[in-house]
């Protein structure tokens, strides 16, 4: 996964966006390998143009899309999504237009803090929200992320 | 962080406290000295770590799939 790449190019493009999954657990200090980007974006209608023309440039379809299908990569398919994972020339990115445990964009900008990486300055989920979308996500790979990260957010209290 | 709390954390994933999800984590198996070697480093630092292992990695299962 390019992770550079497809920050640099959202950054670049003034995508509205929050990274929520495991890169977001590796920039506080998990030590897990994640191969995906998982990002939460605002719903406006300016910011879907500008994640929509960012991303454009690297081919975007939906994992598992029969190749032989025309796929529309535009304002108006994330309008009508709320979820979509996609494969990219840079990897794997998904798009959440909500996160189970913390719920739409404002809440999740809410739960964000800045940080620095990438040659950029963006969004990451801070560590208490992190641990609440995981827990509530139930998924597998989610929850056996959680005992590293309450590691991290136990030793990083006052 | 800055280095006090970098240092208080450090010494937290050093010397869990009994009962504590520190140590708990530990007995789930997760290294506490890589953690400490993390939090070492910056955020940025960090990204470049995880590009450079995710990148690897995806080779390594690239090539072990066309072995298949």
């Amino acid at each position: 996964m390019q992770f550079t790449r497809a920050v640099q190019a959202l950054c670049d493009a003034e995508v509205e966006f929050v990274v929520i999954g495991g890169l977001s657990a590796n920039l506080h200090g998990s030590a897990r390998v994640t191969f995906d980007i998982d990002l939460c974006y605002s719903r406006g209608t300016s910011n879907l143009k500008r994640l929509a023309a960012a991303l454009a440039p690297f081919h975007p379809r939906p994992q598992g899309f029969p190749a032989e299908l025309p796929f529309v990569w535009d304002e108006t398919t994330l309008r009508n999504t709320t979820v979509l994972t996609l494969q990219t020339d840079l990897g794997e990115i998904d798009l959440l237009a909500e996160v189970a445990g913390l719920g739409s964009w404002e809440d999740v900008k809410a739960g964000s803090i800045l940080v620095g990486a990438f040659d950029r300055t963006f969004s990451i989920l801070d560590l208490r929200s992190l641990i609440r979308a995981k827990r509530a996500s139930g998924r597998e790979k989610d929850l056996a992320a959680l005992p590293e990260l309450e590691s991290l957010l136990e030793a990083s209290e006052p | 962080m800055t280095p006090e709390q970098r240092a208080r954390a450090e010494e937290r994933l050093r010397n869990p406290a009994p009962g504590s999800r520190i140590e708990a984590a530990e007995k789930y198996g997760i290294s506490l000295s890589l953690l400490i070697e993390q939090l070492r480093l910056t955020p940025a630092e960090r990204a470049r770590k995880i590009e450079s292992a995710s990148t690897v990695l995806e080779e390594v299962r690239g090539a072990a799939r066309k072995r298949r």
